[in-house]
């Protein structure tokens, strides 16, 4: 700074000096102005030619060190050059930064697909090209759902919850599973993630194969003891000291047959993990066959009340809905004391469609609740055990819910009660006037 | 100033169009392979409950078509498009003519397959109808590959296909010939299969279509009734090689 100041001193005080001197040599030669003209004339031809070097600099050699100037000249090209310096400085940084960022992002095990706010293809790593079967650069700009043409993959950009991934089968020939997910990010754009789950798509299934299987075949070795221990039992010739271990032996033949039931159900839930569709249910009438069945037990809560607070039908598959609504309130007579009561309430409101049951049984503590879906398990060994239950009602109840698009709420206090609460999601509401006019 | 900047405007509005309706036709696309992987599957399986639904989701096939249609009229009266324009919906007009056919053939195994998956199964002879069924997936999804990507090479090669399927459809119907003579109880069945290899044959008819209008969208040459070859020739003598990407549009 200190130097630029001290040049511009420098430039003005010659400028300065030139204009006297030509004054004065005009003067001595009896013509001051021409003699200011001739000097002025020179200092413009140096300015030009200065000019026009610097110009031929940047234009052609600007990569190089700069020619010499004198004067004001080269202090304002040290300052140019030192900007440029600078500029391509940070340029070959950020390049350098961007291919490392690049390279890394190519060599991830999973695919990375950068989407534009359109969903157009802007960018993919060499995983996603080889696990959806892009094609280089000349795929840039296409639609992403227009090569993944998957219903399902239209159905979940669609919806845009893209808080889960999903899984996708891109060739149905081969045992190849992707498992896919959005993460939006800046402005509109999305980052695909692509991952091969072949394998655990595989022990998953072998492992859902092997339950259904195991069940299956112990269905039938369970029949065998079952019908033996039926006959057993009534037979007069038994000792009777043997009568109370037959007994028992009968019960748990029939709480195995349960569990193994339970067991099959699930897994043919499982088996199909697409949104049943499935025709139109009273839910009404339904909950009044459960009333009833519920009150025929040899055991039963006194009071068994049901609340309809609207006349609007359930789009699902009825065998399931029965199955899961069957399940909560069995599970509601089975721990309600014989002096309790049973509440099921039915609405409708603009979140969709809600069914609760609650009892006035003994209760879950709070850190149970969020495993009770968890196949078998058990809030208290003994007590469970002592009911009857397979382990297997409330997972049973959250994948039929999860067909559905519904969930469950559980809420609880120990010693007054709990209240299961169904929540189904508006689109599986149908107005039963409707209903009724579309089928007449 | 003005004009210019409102003739971009509705251009830009007109490419947009264009864009959904090619995009619904892909979506239209997918669906259809999906309904014609789970019909093959619903017959090599025996799953006749999954060919029951897959007859019953053909109802969307024909929505689909039918909403793709109207829009095209849409942009065809309000937009009079031109040249490269035109060739495009005119492209899709058939080209989803095309796919509802493939639906109602998927519709068509997808019955078939409930009604025998009651019946015993030969395991050897649902094989080669598996691979058929392969070879003619893997046609449609090409077909639509080189449709989303205006891919003319891709679209040849998926139309080269169909004399692989042709030849498949050909062993199949000997072999069923053979074991209905070898053991007339088996008549019912083989003439059942026989409708379903009927069907992939004539999905393959429609996937080359579908290739063929990738072929006059993009270049605007009918290669209808036309043999591939003579098709590959003019297009390499016409055109620089390697030129893929449509030039006006």
């Amino acid at each position: 700074m200190q130097g630029a100041r001290q040049a511009w001193w420098f430039a003005a005080g010659r400028l300065l000096a030139t204009v006297a001197v030509g004054l004065i040599c005009g003067w001595a030669f009896g013509n001051a102005w021409a003699g200011l003209a001739a000097v002025l004339a020179g200092q413009l031809a140096w300015q030009f030619a200065n000019l026009f070097r610097l110009d031929w600099w940047v234009r052609h050699r600007s990569y190089a060190d700069p020619p010499e100037f004198s004067g004001i000249w080269g202090e304002v090209i040290t300052q140019v050059v030192r900007l440029h310096r600078r500029k391509r400085y940070h340029k070959r940084r950020f390049m350098n930064l961007m291919r490392q960022i690049q390279r890394s992002t190519a060599a991830l095990p999973d695919g990375v697909v950068i989407l534009n706010a359109q969903r157009e293809i802007a960018w993919f790593n060499r995983t996603a090209g080889h696990l959806l079967n892009l094609r280089g650069s000349a795929d840039y700009g296409l639609r992403i759902d227009n090569l993944l043409r998957q219903p399902q993959f239209a159905r979940y950009l669609d919806e845009a919850r893209y808080e889960n991934a999903i899984i996708l089968q891109p060739d149905a020939g081969n045992d190849c599973y992707l498992s896919l997910q959005i993460v939006p990010y800046g402005e509109g754009q999305q980052l695909l993630l692509v991952r091969d789950v072949s394998r655990q798509m595989r022990l998953e299934n072998m492992r859902k194969d092997f339950v259904a299987n195991a069940s299956h075949e112990l269905r039938s070795p369970l029949s065998v003891i079952a019908g033996y221990l039926e006959t057993l039992a009534h037979d007069p010739a038994l000792h009777e000291d043997l009568r109370p271990p037959v007994d028992e032996m009968r019960r748990q033949a029939a709480r195995m047959t349960s569990i193994i039931q339970d067991l099959l159900a699930l897994s043919k839930l499982e088996e199909s993990d697409e949104v049943a569709e499935g025709g139109y249910i009273d839910v009404p009438a339904m909950l009044a066959m459960l009333r009833k069945d519920v009150l025929a037990r040899p055991v039963h809560p006194r009071e068994v009340r049901i609340r309809i607070e609207s006349s609007e039908m359930l789009r699902g598959n009825e065998s399931e809905i029965l199955s899961a609504f069957s399940n909560l309130v069995d599970n509601a007579a089975k721990y309600t004391p014989a002096e309790g009561a049973i509440d099921l309430r039915w609405w409708v409101d603009d979140e969709g469609a809600h069914l609760s049951v609650t009892d006035t049984g003994i209760g879950i503590p709070q850190e149970h609740i969020p495993r009770l879906t968890e196949r078998f398990y058990r809030v208290d060994e003994g007590r469970s055990r002592a009911t009857g239950g397979s382990g297997l009602g409330l997972a049973i109840v959250k994948h039929v819910l999860q067909r559905h698009g519904a969930t469950l709420h559980i809420e609880s206090r120990q010693g007054v009660g709990s209240t299961f609460t169904c929540h189904f999601p508006p689109e599986r509401v149908i107005d039963a006037d409707v209903q009724s006019r579309a089928a007449g | 100033m003005d004009t210019a900047d409102l003739s971009h405007h509705i251009s830009r509005r007109f490419n947009e169009d264009l864009e959904r309706v090619r995009s619904k036709v892909l979506a239209m696309g997918g669906f259809v392979e999906q309904q014609l992987q789970r019909a093959i599957t619903a017959l090599v399986e025996g799953d006749s409950s999954l060919g029951e639904s897959v007859a019953m989701d053909d109802y969307k096939v024909n929505d689909m078509e039918v909403s793709i249609d109207e829009e095209c009229s849409r942009i065809l009266a309000t937009r009079a498009p031109a040249a490269g324009d035109l060739r495009v919906i005119v492209a899709i007009i058939k080209t989803i003519t095309d796919l509802e056919r493939i639906g109602d053939e998927g519709e068509k195994i997808g019955y078939i397959a409930s009604r025998l998956a009651t019946q015993e199964r030969p395991a050897d002879k649902y094989r080669e109808i598996k691979h058929l069924g392969r070879v003619v997936s893997e046609m449609v999804h090409d077909a639509l590959d080189a449709f989303a990507r205006m891919d003319v090479e891709a679209a040849l090669k998926a139309a080269r296909q169909d004399r692989l399927v042709d030849e498949e459809y050909e062993a199949i119907q000997r072999q069923c010939i053979t074991f209905m003579m070898e053991d007339p109880r088996t008549i019912r069945r083989a003439l059942d299969l026989l409708w379903v290899v009927r069907a992939l044959e004539r999905i393959g008819d429609h996937a080359k279509n579908i290739s063929e209008y990738v072929i006059y969208m993009v270049h605007g040459k009918d290669i209808r009734h036309t043999s591939l070859d003579d098709v590959e020739r003019a297009l390499h003598d016409g055109h620089p090689a390697g030129h893929s990407r449509p030039a006006s549009r």
